[in-house]
This record gives C-alpha cells, sequence and structure tokens, in this order.
C-alpha cells in the first residue's frame, strides 16, 4: 500500500423501487453513478438475467426491472439525484482523512517537515468536528521488536500531546502502536523500507 | 539500551479508522457515524438499536424505519449510507492488505443505498460486490473509461 491514498473513488447508488408493504419483493432497481468530492467518477458493472451494464460517467443511471437485463444507461439531471436519493447521500458519512508524519532518528521528535502540517492537521480537526481520530505508529521491520512497539506507542502518544496542547479534546484519541508487525508497506524482516518510516 | 536503526511511521486519521486492521480481522469492521430517526442493527437474531458510534461485525443486518437514515464508515475508510425503509446485510468483509485479503459484500433487500468506495475499491476493485434481488453491481475499474457490454 502506497502512503499516497489519493484515488479515484466511485460512488454508486442504488434505490429498489420498493412497495409500500415490506413483504413483495422489489419489483425493479434504479442504480447512478456519481462523481466523488474531488469531481472524479468510478465506473460500476451493473448485471442482471444475463445482461450487463456498464455505467462510467457522472450522474450516469441505469434501470432495472426484476427478471430482466439492465435498460441502457441514461444521464440524469442534478435535482433528479436529489429527488431520487436526498436522504441516502445526505447520511453518508465523509470519508476519514488521514495525515502521515515522520520522526528524526530514534527520536519522537517530528521531522521539521511534519511539523510544519500541525496548521494544516487543526484546520482538518476544526472543519470535521465533531471527530474521532486514530493515531497509530507504524515501524520498519529493522531492529528489536519490543523497542519498535515503545518507539512507535511513543511517537504516537507524542503527536497525541502535541494536538492536546492546541486544544483538542484528549478523550479523543485512541493510540495504538503497531509496532513492526504491521507495518505500512508489507516487507520481510529487518528490511529498511524508506515508506515506513 | 542498544542502539539500533530504528524509523517510525505515524499517521492519525480524522474520522473513524479502526485500529489494527491487519491484526484483528474477525472483530469491528466498521462503525455507525450518521443516523436519523430510528434505526436498528440485527446481529444473530438480537436486535440492537443503532447509536452513533455503535460497533458492527460481519453478518449484521442494517434496518431504518420510514423516518430513518444511518451512515457507516468501514475499516477500509469506505463510506456507505441507507435512507427511509431499508435493509441491508454486510454479508462479507475482510481487509488484510499484507495478506492481500480483500473482500466486501453487501445485500440491499429493500430501500436506497449510497457507496462511497475506499482502499477496497483502489486495490481490489473486483472484490467489491452489491446484491439486490433484481440485479448486482460489481466495481470496475477506477478512471473514466467507457465500455458498454450488452
Amino acid at each position: 500500500m502506497s502512503k499516497s491514498v489519493a484515488s479515484c473513488f466511485a460512488i454508486l447508488l442504488l434505490a429498489t423501487a420498493c412497495a409500500s408493504t415490506q413483504k413483495p419483493p422489489p419489483r425493479g432497481a434504479f442504480i447512478l453513478l456519481l462523481p466523488d468530492d474531488q469531481g472524479k467518477t468510478g465506473s460500476i458493472a451493473v448485471s442482471s438475467s444475463g445482461g450487463e451494464q456498464v455505467l462510467s460517467a457522472p450522474r450516469q443511471a441505469v434501470r432495472v426491472s426484476a427478471g430482466t437485463p439492465p435498460g441502457k444507461p441514461f444521464d440524469i439531471p442534478e435535482e433528479e439525484v436529489r429527488a431520487q436519493a436526498g436522504p441516502a447521500l445526505d447520511a453518508l458519512p465523509k470519508p476519514p482523512v488521514r495525515f502521515i508524519l515522520y520522526f528524526k532518528h530514534d527520536s519522537d521528535e517530528l521531522t521539521r517537515e511534519s511539523l510544519a502540517r500541525l496548521p494544516e492537521m487543526m484546520r482538518t480537526i476544526r472543519e470535521r468536528a465533531p471527530v474521532d481520530l486514530s493515531v497509530v505508529g507504524h515501524t520498519d521491520t529493522v531492529g528489536d521488536k519490543p523497542y519498535n512497539y515503545q518507539l512507535s506507542l511513543k511517537r504516537a502518544r507524542a503527536v497525541a500531546a502535541l494536538l492536546a496542547t492546541k486544544g483538542v479534546d484528549s478523550s479523543l484519541f485512541d493510540i495504538t502502536s503497531h509496532g513492526k508487525d504491521n507495518p505500512l508497506v508489507p516487507t520481510g524482516d529487518q528490511v529498511s523500507e524508506p515508506r515506513n518510516r | 539500551m542498544k542502539r539500533i536503526p530504528l524509523t517510525a511511521l505515524l499517521f492519525a486519521t480524522f474520522a473513524v479508522l479502526m485500529p489494527g486492521f491487519a491484526a484483528a480481522s474477525q472483530d469491528t469492521i466498521g462503525i455507525v457515524r450518521n443516523l436519523v430517526g430510528e434505526a436498528t442493527v440485527t446481529r444473530g437474531g438480537e436486535v440492537i438499536p443503532a447509536a452513533v458510534g455503535t460497533k458492527l461485525l460481519v453478518g449484521d443486518t442494517l434496518m431504518t424505519a420510514s423516518n430513518g437514515s444511518m451512515g457507516i464508515i468501514l475499516r477500509d475508510n469506505s463510506t456507505l449510507s441507507i435512507g427511509p425503509g431499508s435493509s441491508l446485510v454486510i454479508r462479507n468483509f475482510v481487509f488484510s492488505p499484507a495478506e492481500g485479503q480483500l473482500d466486501l459484500l453487501v445485500r440491499l433487500s429493500r430501500g436506497t443505498m449510497a457507496y462511497l468506495s475506499g482502499l477496497i475499491g483502489k486495490l481490489a476493485p473486483e472484490s467489491a460486490r452489491f446484491e439486490t434481488p433484481v440485479a448486482s453491481i460489481g466495481i470496475r475499474g477506477t478512471r473514466f473509461a467507457v465500455k458498454l457490454d450488452e
């Protein structure tokens, strides 16, 4: 896994046309592809009764009636998106934001570059309130296991303490150390991996 | 203590990310993040009222009343929501990228759902599947590329 998590997300929205009572099965489905927050659109394949349709443009939709292959994809206007799926879209949580921070060699002191990201982190925390925070320490696989575990824990705590001095409620933190057992980029033992630092 | 070359990586997630994503694959797979109106989680025949912070397991059925909606975050950072009058089962979820084991299988039996893919959608899009009584949906790639199969 690369440290860059920027990717092209697919949003898919699926609405089954449900009857007023709960018992009968849905008679059809309306499936809609939407762009993500960055305006990127993924691609989905809809299949039924031996047929398949691929959606890959923003606000492309397809209807499926029970027991038949999907119809031809068509474009729908923005207002129609809201009408079809407003409440579900409003309930969709914002995806988590992740910051990767680096430390000076064998120390719980952040590198200057990582320290410089503090204002950006604080801004993100304020914008997304209420938040939950996970601070997870990782190391590469070079060195002694208990020592690595303790060091990455110490580093996680140092970051939590730093954020707390800026006014972040410390009860929001979930601090963990993955030590060398769960590096971000999998390697063999005693491998010096820059992306795990 | 002996001096050994050590490096560490630390990342902080704002919003919800479960720790131990490779180690503890048997337990929590996600968490309820947004909630409006009445919603429940059914687990092994037991119906639990859903609340923000409710932890989710494989096999859980999420249901909303006609006034309800619910949004969850899964451990791969994907987000999923259901609108009013909906019922959805998380039939399978495996997120162990270190072992290359990734799987997401969701079944919507009524109502509405929305989904924004996370790391599974990025690392192995074909591993994410959504079923309904009338059609199934798979993620195909992550770029603008039109390919129509009929």
